[in-house]
């Protein structure tokens, strides 16, 4: 029993960091169309910006200033690149989706570059080191944590987007781009607010995954991976379907791990194709006027 | 009285000039193995080999409008398949391979009714998801080696021609046969009327089915075709190392393949041909240089896409019509 | 026979009712229109006719064919063609090879993986005769999105013609043209063959009245009125539904 609620525990925190990171990229492709595959790239400047803050300075240092280092890069990202190619007019979401593509080959390799292939790390905070027992092993309070943190972006996105100025125009905007723009609301600037945002998330998960996965220069892809999957199980654009969907990828993770191993390597693609076998646009997949 | 020679006036059209550079091309390629030294030919071998797996990727990406995250496991495919067939179970060559063919086009088949009824994004993840299936299950197989992967894997017995296919020489010629075979084919299937329904799709899939097309069995026939080149791809890959691992199905080979196509030109036929081959040299180029390839090619890519689309096979096109354009002046 | 049967046809998205009760007939030949206020369900109607939307219930005979909830492709098979009001065009190709595709939709051809795409001289004429028809041909190797908006509208009509389909919808086909270019598909449109029914959506009076030989005025999703030109001028509860209760 002991074991089961250790693995429970190991699921929450599994999902509440998938969770940080598919927030991020709900945001962008839910207001903007863009699917950011280089969201895995973001993720790995967090971390790597986070082992260099923390080295100099502590834990807490990282994960203040981290996802600002990532939210900057992406509104860099979004204003100086993305941009001016959609004001071009010629370039597709396809287009979009392979430009970002190409950027996470150049973080990925840019990061081997800077910090070689060596595996690097950060320290958990000493308010946060040690654990409480059960079922044999330590569970560490950073973990704890991680799931409070996860359950609090989740809570602050919310209050976001239902409870804000910002959070309609987003909403709106999600519905039906052009009207926005009629209503005097640039457009452009939101976006790139929005696009900073997706990417400090994705930061913030790499930052607070380090002293849990360590941080070397594929992290992006490996993790990328994971969380297409989760917002494809959810519903491209879907805050709720990300939420659940997470938790649905990080406790089967988990569990395969812990009672079958052997499944572990491919079940979830199995569980994925069951999944869009059944619903192809996801679980809480929004609907999109025809047109 | 001197005799005039007639010099027929021969147009040169873009058609002919398309014509003359293919038969300049092949000519140069068939004269390799006598040319060359090993190491280029050998490298040349590769260049073929990639350029086959980047125009399956692009039956897909540049004809139907889908991209594929996964079609590395067409090379898994193709490594595995030839590997299983005549390691595991002593088929001769000469049915392992074209077996291998025909269980790479059924896989292709398969995985593209699987996708007909989900959009473009999910079929991006799918891909993905069954390459990393493939992957973790032949990771897993004790019988196929596991993360090691089987060796051994067979070259044709060529004694009746009275060749060695384990010469470098003559592996090349063997690898060139296949692609142009292969390309050849290929090329007519796509500027077929069924290739012309794969760019309508690309172009406006509702229209095309508003317009009548059943274009549900179009794209499981660019699935397969596209799978089927792949696996080629993958097999002669097996052979010319000796090896089938689960690494060939990684997501990597995956990336690197869109790389290719993308860098070449996606939207023509020979785009791919010319991106495996850029790609593939400029590695071995940057090999001495520095081991940092993945981030040049990662910025070649994105200038690619953000301006110059038509990639390398554009580029050579504006190089020749310029030719053009400053010859009749 | 009725080239179309539309019976009792309902559509709901959710609570909301779009198309209630609805009940017409397409005589064949006819050049029938239908016209209403926005939101009264016409395009509902067409995507249902069509296949994109299938009805909540109800039937739809095409001909002896019963269509509801068909997939659009066979619905096309059948012989039922459709232009867009907006347009949906394949923007990165020429002319030409847009209506070579739709020449070729329903053609043995379209399965042929060895022969040239061009290589069918049936297509070609195909083609070439319906450029002529919508005064196309000096924009044939022109890619679309190099062309202007009235022209794009004519290869839009276009390629919903070159099936020569039994019943051809036209979803406000003068929608955005100038004064030209709707005289130009009036003749065309008059210009068709009585074996080509014809269903019209359109906000366009002047257009409607010039060419219909029945409209049906459609609102809040089920008919208000259905008759001849003349009767449908001069039916009262029409012009209230477009004018409000209280005109003059």
């Amino acid at each position: 029993m002991d074991f089961f609620i250790l693995n429970i525990l190991n699921a929450m925190q599994l999902s509440m960091l998938i969770f940080i990171l598919a927030i991020g990229l709900t945001l962008i492709f839910g207001l903007m169309d863009t699917l950011n595959l280089a969201h895995g790239g973001f993720y790995t400047i967090g971390a790597y910006a986070g082992s260099q803050l923390a080295i100099n300075g502590s834990f807490w240092l990282a994960f203040l200033v981290s996802p600002l280092v990532a939210g900057i890069a992406g509104a860099i990202l979004q204003r100086f690149a993305l941009q001016p190619l959609a004001s071009k007019g010629r370039s597709t979401h396809l287009d979009f989706a392979l430009f970002t593509f190409g950027l996470l080959f150049v973080i990925m390799g840019g990061a081997e570059i800077i910090f070689g292939s060596a595996y690097l790390s950060i320290d958990a905070p000493a308010i946060l080191k040690g654990g409480f027992a059960i079922s044999g092993v330590t569970f560490p309070y950073y973990r704890v944590f991680v799931i409070f943190l996860g359950l609090t972006c989740g809570g602050v996105l919310w209050l976001l987007i239902d409870r804000t100025v910002l959070g309609a125009v987003v909403r709106a905007g999600v519905a039906d781009r052009e009207t926005v723009c009629t209503l005097g609301i640039d457009i452009n600037r939101v976006f790139v607010v929005v696009f900073a945002l997706g990417c400090a998330f994705a930061g913030l998960a790499g930052v607070v995954s380090a002293p849990i996965f360590g941080i070397y220069s594929h992290m992006g892809a490996s993790i990328l991976v994971v969380t297409l999957i989760v917002v494809v199980v959810g519903g491209l654009g879907s805050f709720k379907g990300s939420f659940w969907a997470s938790i649905i990828v990080g406790t089967f993770e988990t569990m395969a791990q812990a009672y079958a191993p052997d499944v572990q390597l491919y079940g979830l693609y199995i569980l994925l194709a069951l999944i869009l076998a059944v619903k192809p646009e996801g679980l809480f997949a929004i609907q999109r006027r025809i047109a | 009285m001197s005799k005039q020679k007639l010099i027929p006036i021969i147009k040169c059209t873009s058609r002919n000039r398309v014509i003359h550079l293919t038969v300049i091309a092949v000519g140069l390629m068939t004269l390799v193995p006598f040319v060359l030294n090993d190491y280029q030919i050998s490298l040349g071998t590769e260049v073929m080999i990639f350029a086959l797996y980047a125009l399956g990727i692009n039956v897909l990406l540049g004809y139907t409008g889908y991209v594929s995250l996964g079609h590395a496991m067409f090379l898994g495919i193709g490594g595995y398949g030839l590997a299983i067939l005549s390691v595991l179970w002593g088929w001769p060559v000469w049915a392992a391979v074209p077996a291998t063919f025909l269980i790479g086009a059924i896989l292709g088949g398969v995985i593209g009714f699987a996708c007909l009824r989900v959009g473009k994004i999910q079929f991006l993840v799918l891909t993905l998801a069954f390459s990393q299936m493939l992957s973790g299950a032949f990771t897993k197989l004790k019988a196929t080696g596991g993360t090691d992967g089987m060796a051994g894997i067979p070259r044709p017995d060529l004694a009746w021609l009275g060749v060695d296919s384990w010469n470098n020489d003559i592996f090349y010629l063997y690898v060139l046969t296949f692609f142009l075979v292969v390309t050849f084919t290929l090329y007519r299937v796509l500027h077929s009327p069924f290739g012309s329904v794969l760019v309508g799709i690309r172009e406006n899939e509702r229209r095309m089915v508003a317009l009548g097309y059943r274009t549900g069995r179009y794209k499981i026939g660019a699935f397969a075709i596209s799978g089927f080149v792949a696996t080629v791809a993958g097999l002669l890959l097996a052979q010319r190392t000796g090896f089938a691992t689960p690494d060939y199905m990684s997501w990597s080979y995956s990336g690197e393949g869109i790389l290719m196509v993308i860098i070449g030109g996606m939207q023509s036929f020979s785009g791919p041909i010319l991106g495996a081959g850029f790609y593939v040299l400029a590695k071995a180029g940057l090999a001495d240089i520095t081991d940092e390839y993945i981030v040049v090619f990662g910025l070649l890519f994105m200038i690619v896409v953000a301006g110059f689309r038509t990639g390398l096979s554009g580029l050579i096109k504006v190089i020749l019509t310029w030719r053009t354009r400053n010859e009749r002046t | 026979m009725n080239a179309l049967e539309i019976i009792d046809l309902n559509r709901s998205f959710g609570a909301i009712s779009v198309i209630e009760g609805l009940t017409l007939s397409i005589k064949e030949g006819q050049r029938h229109a239908i016209i209403g206020p926005n939101g009264a369900g016409k395009t509902t109607l067409f995507n249902m006719l069509t296949g994109w939307l299938p009805p909540s219930s109800g039937s739809i005979m095409f001909g002896d064919k019963s269509i509801a909830g068909m997939t659009p492709s066979r619905i096309t098979a059948s012989g039922m063609a459709r232009s867009f009001q907006i347009n949906a065009l394949f923007d990165g190709l020429t002319v030409r090879q847009n209506l070579r595709l739709s020449a070729q939709a329903l053609h043995p051809s379209r399965l042929d993986v060895i022969a040239s795409f061009n290589a069918y001289s049936d297509i070609e004429e195909l083609v070439i005769f319906n450029a002529e028809r919508m005064a196309l041909t000096d924009y044939m190797d022109k890619p679309v999105q190099e062309l202007s908006y009235g022209i794009r509208r004519q290869l839009e009509v276009a390629l919903a013609l070159t099936s020569e389909p039994k019943l051809l919808l036209l979803d406000e086909p003068a929608a955005g043209t100038s004064p030209s270019e709707r005289l130009r598909l009036v003749n065309l449109i008059t210009r068709l063959p009585k074996s080509t029914t014809i269903l019209l959506v359109e906000h366009d009076m002047d257009l409607v009245f010039e060419i219909s030989d029945r409209i049906t005025v459609l609102t809040y999703g089920s008919v208000l009125a259905d008759g001849s030109p003349d009767e449908i001028r001069r039916h009262k509860a029409v012009s209230d539904a477009y004018l409000g209760k209280n005109h003059a």
